[in-house]
């Protein structure tokens, strides 16, 4: 098989490039996604705060979402979800993996918007036991937001960037107690409009300077040990959930190794880290736009 | 009651390999296993480094069985399917005592014929595996060192024993045992097994299980022990099996590319805990070491930490035992106390030979029946494409990724189910899934709901590791 233009990544950049390729003039994009659903991890934000630039107004994720895939439809771009993207080597082909079988794809053009990977625990040297009850912020936004799932009660979160500050407040309007949000600079990493809006109303504590220095509990997590950072002193926080906002790492897993070719393009989060979904479609589409030029027929 | 020939207690390496090595005789076996899965205690949490054998005195049972063991690896790993890695090992010194110390180790290697090894110049050590410090001074060469992954090894066994015919019963831990007229009478918190004999092989708790009914010479006294686990892609990553040996003789250290591309480094030494927590000094240890015997890795490619338990095994005065200890307190019963390293490289001769025993007690002859061969769960990694895009016509469910870090199949989750794991940790071990950089934090719900699915719970019910884990609704409360 063969293809023009392979976008990797239907989330907010990967979308916006195939839009403006499009509108550039290529009529040959396939547009892959490993989900379900288009719009990456739009559609598990429900929070507002989305869009302010680009529409005026402030649409929860799902909005968002629904605005640019409804100009999808407009257009002869190509959707295929449910499909994972294997490989990507230098000779130009990509591997496919979906239920109905493997495919081989030649493209002229890749863009990659993979997006982004949570950093986990795992990657801070934590002492103490291994249990569950942790999550990390974004799998704990898709268990409760898409799987309706309920995750604990006494919930810590570790980390105050957007992320951790959204899912507390998250967790306090379903109704569970926000123990504190731990973070270990000296002030929060989040923007001033996400502790206006996510912490300050619920008075939840913001712990700077601190940090979890082991975890305790057989099978479920109980607590965890906070250090103080500039008095080494520590204590026993209990708890039943730990959240983890440690930061997101871009995700070039699939061009690791293949160089900066002249046919590769990286738009999104997979590109670098963007605060405002407005932010990773306006690279997206400068990246869309002169790739979708140069295949234009 | 349920009636066996032989029973026997605790599902790790040497529990798995036992009864797969007794399915050879044409005996009715029981295991009995106190938690959920199997090798979840010591045969989860180790080194992984099958041994070349030249680290003991020669002629004890342990230099001659580690031997015997590593010679027939491969073909232990080809019969059970499981992925074996042949990668060589070199032991380090950075200084004459170390020096000294490799030498007679490789006089011992020489006198036990543990093939090829070689004694490196630290120059020669460096072209071989150039990611090493450059204060190597000797380096000795072990090229049919290897490793294995514990758990996947462990789990093919008793696979191999089930189908052989022994029964496995997961979540009965034994708490007494009597002496019976026909042999011995076990109670487990959820049942009572009749046989005529029993092999105990409970890991940390075999001095206690055989102290049930006997008294034990042999005490364990646990350690801890922290591990860290780098992320395949991390730079400068050494392909042989590093050992440092360190020249003020205290605890060395080892750096062990793992079946599953990533690195394994540590152990940490803690005195007396029985506690598989990982320790902040541990950690520091192991990152000191790593940082100097292998300058140029990239200790920020963590993915994750661990913590072990080293079973020790001593006298009632105190004194270490360095060989292994099967014990046979009476007709019929034994005990394997204490058994650390190398007790996954001798897992099936262990196994042999307490079987050999027990058979010869019970009289058992030989099940003429009795297939060495187990079957792997069919992995899409690895595959070519060719063959991969076959797997998924036979099975759409090979085409859909669910762990996306290390490319696992639904396919291959639902297998693992149906092969018996119950819980997160048992998928993991069973398949790979979640053991990748992003540590399961974008698969684990995918695993929870297709097990919730597949054993017809509801999904709060699903646990991480066994009751009191339950991932959702914060665990099982009290109220
Ligand atoms: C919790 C959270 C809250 C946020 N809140 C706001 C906010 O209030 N306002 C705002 O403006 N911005 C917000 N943002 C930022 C904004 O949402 C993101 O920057 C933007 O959505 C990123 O889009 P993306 O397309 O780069 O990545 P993603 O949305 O992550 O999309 C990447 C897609 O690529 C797919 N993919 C990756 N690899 C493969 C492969 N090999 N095969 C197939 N598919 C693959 C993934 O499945 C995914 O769907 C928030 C972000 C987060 C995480
Ligand atoms: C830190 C460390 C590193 C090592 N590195 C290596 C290495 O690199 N190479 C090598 O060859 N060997 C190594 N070993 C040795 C090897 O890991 C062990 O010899 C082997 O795993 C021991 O297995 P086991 O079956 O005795 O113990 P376990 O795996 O602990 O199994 C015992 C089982 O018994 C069960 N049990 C306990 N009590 C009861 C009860 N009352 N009722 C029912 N069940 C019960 C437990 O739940 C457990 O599953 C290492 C060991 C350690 C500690």
């Amino acid at each position: 098989m063969k293809t023009e233009l392979l976008i990797v990544g239907a989330g907010a950049a990967g979308i916006a490039a195939a839009l403006s390729a499009w509108e550039a003039g290529c009529r040959d994009i396939l547009l892959v996604d490993r989900r379900e659903k288009p719009g990456g991890i739009l559609p598990q934000c429900l929070h507002e705060g989305f869009g302010l630039a680009t529409y005026g107004m402030e649409l929860s994720g799902p909005e968002y979402t629904d605005r640019i895939t409804e100009r999808l439809a407009h257009t002869g771009v190509r959707l295929a979800l449910g499909t994972e993207v294997l490989k990507v080597r230098g000779d130009r082909t990509a591997v496919l993996s979906d239920r109905g079988g493997l495919t081989e794809l030649h493209f002229e053009r890749l863009i990659l918007a993979a997006g982004c990977r949570e950093r986990s625990i795992g990657s801070l040297p934590v002492a103490g036991t291994r249990p569950a009850g942790i999550f990390t912020a974004g799998q704990a936004q898709e268990m409760m937001n898409l799987r309706g799932q309920d995750l604990g009660r006494e919930v810590l979160i570790l980390g105050s960037g957007d992320l951790g500050l959204i899912m507390a407040r998250q967790f306090v309007l379903a109704g569970k107690h926000v123990i504190a949000v731990i973070e270990k600079e000296s002030r929060c990493g989040g923007m001033a409009r996400n502790v206006r809006r996510c912490i300050e109303p619920y008075r939840i504590p913001i712990r700077c300077r601190t940090t979890v220095s082991a975890i305790h509990g057989e099978g479920r997590i109980c607590g965890v040990t906070l250090r103080h950072l500039d008095s080494g002193a520590e204590e026993l926080l209990p708890c039943d959930t730990l959240v983890t906002a440690l930061g997101l790492i871009p995700d070039r897993e699939l061009v690791r190794g293949l160089g900066d070719p002249d046919w590769l393009f990286l738009a999104g989060n997979c590109h670098r880290v963007h605060d405002l979904a407005d932010s990773a479609v306006a690279e997206a589409e400068t990246v869309g736009t002169r790739v979708g030029g140069e295949l234009a027929v | 009651m349920r009636g066996f020939d032989l029973v026997v207690i605790g599902g790790g390496l040497l529990g798995c390999f036992a009864a797969r090595n007794l399915c050879r005789r044409q005996l009715h076996i029981a295991l009995i296993e106190a938690r959920e899965d199997v090798c979840t205690g010591v045969s989860r949490a180790n080194t992984a480094i099958v041994y070349p054998g030249y680290d003991h005195k020669p002629g004890t049972l342990k230099a001659e069985m580690t031997v015997r063991a590593n010679a027939r690896f491969a073909e232990l790993c080809a019969e059970l399917d499981v992925p074996f890695s042949r990668c060589g090992s070199l032991m380090l010194s950075c200084g004459e005592k170390a020096d000294a110390v490799l030498r007679e180790k490789y006089k011992n290697g020489l006198s036990m014929a543990v093939p090829g090894l070689r004694l490196l110049s630290g120059e020669e050590a460096r072209e071989l595996e150039p990611s090493l410090t450059a204060g190597v001074t000797s380096a000795l060469y072990a090229p049919t060192a290897g490793t294995v992954n514990p758990w996947e090894l462990g789990i093919a066994a008793v696979e191999n024993a089930a189908a052989n015919g022994a029964e496995l019963f997961l979540n009965n831990r034994v708490l007494g045992i009597r002496k019976t007229a026909e042999g011995y009478r076990i109670e487990t918190d959820r049942e009572v097994f009749a046989c005529r004999a029993v092999l105990n092989c409970a890991g940390l708790y075999a001095d206690r299980v055989q102290e049930l009914l006997f008294p034990s010479e042999v005490h364990i006294v646990p350690d801890g022990a922290d591990y860290l686990i780098l992320d395949r892609a991390a730079a400068n990553k050494p392909t042989h099996i590093i050992q440092y040996e360190p020249e003020d003789g205290g605890k060395g250290f080892n750096a062990v590319p793992t079946v599953e591309g990533s690195l394994l480094l540590g152990p940490s030494e803690r005195a007396n805990e029985l506690d598989f927590a990982v320790s902040e000094r541990g950690i520091d240890f192991v990152r000191e070491r790593a940082a100097f015997v292998l300058p140029g890795l990239d200790l920020g490619e963590l993915i994750r930490s661990f913590a072990a338990v080293r079973p020790n095994p001593r006298r009632e005065d105190g004194s270490s035992i360095g060989s292994f200890v099967i014990e046979n307190p009476a007709p019929g019963f034994w005990s394997m106390i204490g058994i650390k390293t190398p007790g996954l490289t001798c897992a099936d001769e262990l196994g042999r030979f307490a079987a050999e025993k027990a058979a010869a007690f019970l009289n058992a002859g030989p099940n003429e029946r009795f297939d060495p061969r187990r079957r792997g769960i069919k992995k899409a990694r690895g595959m070519s494409w060719e063959q991969r895009a076959a797997a998924v016509r036979s099975d759409p469910d090979y085409g859909e990724v669910v762990c996306c870090c290390e490319d696992i199949t639904k396919a291959e989750v639902l297998e693992a189910i149906r092969r018996g794991a119950t819980t997160l940790d048992a998928v993991k071990r069973r398949t790979g899934a979640c053991m990748g950089r992003c540590q399961g934090s974008r698969c684990q719900q995918k695993l929870l709901a297709l097990l919730a699915r597949e054993l017809g719970v509801p999904e709060d019910a699903v646990t991480k590791d066994g009751a009191g884990s339950e991932v959702l609704g914060g665990g099982r409360h009290e109220d």
